[in-house]
């Protein structure tokens, strides 16, 4: 295993672009991540000046809410890691690298392993990045930290790295099916905004809940903010077992029909 | 150590409806450098592409040194298919490395293939920024990493000019003389055949022929003559047993010689009748005519 990721390794280390790409993409998480209190604030206090009730403003980064809030704002970004994945495994085939990778000795499998691997410590290095802006954030914003207090909730972390891992196949998939460029990053985007929305809406409900963007989804709830109860809404504030097992379930089914895929087809 | 380094056994690929390879059995031995020959699209490529597991076959079988194909076996096989295929961002040594890697080879040989291909002035140099044939001469280099025993090479000189061509030809002529087993397509036969011990000719995925070189070359030899008296020459040739064709062509009689009677038989007779030789010089039929044969009796429509 530690001779695929040095293999890989090098396939991205000195290409400047897949630096630039991680660059922008994590420098824009952590700005929206540091940014969104003041920015929600700001809105609210502008609401608020029409309102009968004072809203009080409120803290996104308190412990142990920062885990829940920066996991589920962290969610709407996930397209940006599924797109570097596509863009650098399409790259094997217009390079038709893929071809001298397995001609000197690669296996075929071996090349779609290292490939899950990279999504894999991708994944892994967002959500790492994650956990330390809350860490952080949730540091410098409590009043009262208690070991308790820092610990609660963190697991939406790891439920936000298997919502990224599942959508990073998915667009994993979408490169080794496609294979042309251009028109995987289109068929990911497109499928994204516009395929399982529309299906989604065609579909009744109990079916369309399966369907695996809403899953992925599904898996962080909207936070609760105190807003929001006076409303009287209320969101889950936990991971259901049963996202986690379908969004694995994703994973080994878009893993399972590239592996089918590669093995039949001429590369 | 096995003789065989290949054999194939009815190899059968359709691209849809066309037939690329139609039930092909191939034999190479050890130490040969076999040229496979043919024109575009007669299943050269798709041959070397199964053999490389990069095509799937539909039928047939193949093993390499005596075992099925395998990324292991892959180890021990270098080969540039068609087109040098690098990644474009990183230098060639990175590239090297990544091959390297990839067949466990440790990365002081890079210095050696380098020095093989003549390419360790630009080593650092990224491969986008190199020629196609300081290009096809670094696919060369990764195929050669490793010590394989067999190596492929598929049309190495598409699309250079005459000295990227001379230059590969020297490469491969180097190579070839450490020993190392070859497997060279190629429709260009006059690269084929400086170096080739064995072909194979393919057209429309079926092999032609496929022999050693000397076998193609050999047996009726085609002579050039001339003397002072020309219509006494041929008076004196025609008629004689040994004489399978005879004609006149520009200033030179052309004789076609039956097999086992050599040149200095020739002499020999003429100089006994008194007639001596103002020219004699053996055509040598070219593999490339032998190839032109074998095609145009093969396009003669059999049904």
């Amino acid at each position: 295993m530690f001779r695929l990721i040095k293999i890989d390794f090098r396939k991205y280390f000195y290409n400047r672009s897949f630096w630039i790409l991680t660059a922008l993409y994590l420098l824009l998480i952590v700005l929206v991540f540091a940014g969104s209190e003041g920015f929600i604030n700001k809105i609210m206090t502008n609401a608020g000046k029409n309102s009968p009730i004072a809203i009080p403003g409120f803290s996104l980064y308190s412990f142990p809410f920062v885990w829940h809030n920066l996991a589920f704002l962290a969610g709407f970004f996930k397209i940006f890691p599924a797109l570097i994945v596509v863009i650098f495994v399409t790259n094997e085939f217009s390079y038709k690298t893929i071809r001298q990778n397995v001609m000197s000795g690669l296996s075929r499998n071996e090349f779609l392993f290292s490939k899950v691997i990279f999504v894999f410590l991708f994944s892994l290095i967002s959500t790492l990045v994650l956990f330390f802006s809350a860490l952080f954030l949730g540091l410098t914003h409590t009043d009262m930290v208690s070991v308790g207090l820092v610990f609660d909730k963190m697991f939406f972390v790891a439920a936000y790295f298997l919502e990224l891992f599942t959508f990073s196949m998915l667009a994993l998939m979408i490169a080794f099916l496609v294979k042309k460029q251009g028109l995987a990053i289109g068929v990911l985007a497109l499928y994204f905004y516009v395929i399982e929305p529309l299906v989604a809406y065609k579909l009744p409900d109990y079916v369309s809940q399966y369907l695996p963007v809403k899953v992925m989804g599904h898996l962080i709830d909207i936070p609760n903010s105190s807003l929001m109860k006076l409303f009287g809404v209320n969101f889950r504030e936990y991971v259901s077992l049963q996202d986690v097992v379908l969004c694995m379930a994703y994973s080994v089914l878009f893993f399972v029909v590239i592996y089918w895929f590669l093995k039949r087809s001429d590369i | 150590m096995e003789t065989d380094i290949l054999e194939i056994q009815g190899l059968t690929k359709s691209y849809g409806r066309l037939k690329a390879l139609d039930s092909l059995s191939l034999k190479v031995e050890r130490g040969n450098v076999f040229g496979l020959l043919g024109p575009n699209g007669s299943g050269k490529t798709t041959t070397l592409g199964i053999l490389l597991d990069i095509i799937n076959m539909d039928s047939g079988s193949f093993k390499w040194f005596g075992k099925l194909s395998s990324p292991q076996v892959r180890k021990r096989i270098g080969a540039l298919l068609e087109q040098p295929l690098f990644y474009p961002y990183l230098s060639a040594v990175q590239n090297l490395k990544i091959i390297a890697d990839i067949r466990g080879v440790p990365y002081r040989e890079i210095d050696n293939v380098l020095q093989l291909i003549e390419l360790t002035a630009r080593k650092n140099g990224k491969y986008k920024t190199f020629s196609l044939g300081m290009k096809q001469r670094l696919a060369i280099a990764a195929a050669m990493l490793g010590n394989p025993e067999v190596l492929i090479l598929d049309e190495p000189t598409n699309g250079l000019d005459p000295r990227g061509i001379a230059d590969i030809r020297d490469l491969i002529i180097r190579i070839a003389n450490t020993g190392i087993t070859i497997i060279l397509a190629s429709h260009l036969l006059d690269e084929v055949e400086k170096v080739c011990t064995h072909v194979a000719v393919l057209d429309h995925g079926k092999k032609l022929f496929s022999g050693a070189v000397d076998e193609v070359l050999s047996g009726k030899a085609t002579l050039e003559l001339a003397a002072t008296d020309m219509a006494l020459l041929e008076n004196t040739l025609s008629g004689q047993p040994w004489v399978l064709d005879l004609k006149k062509e520009g200033q030179w009689l052309v004789l076609r010689l039956a097999d086992d009677f050599g040149p200095a038989g020739v002499n020999k007779y003429l100089s006994q009748k008194n007639i001596y030789l103002t020219h004699l010089a053996a055509r040598n039929k070219t593999l490339e005519k032998y190839f032109l044969e074998l095609l145009s009796e093969n396009h003669v429509p059999t049904h």
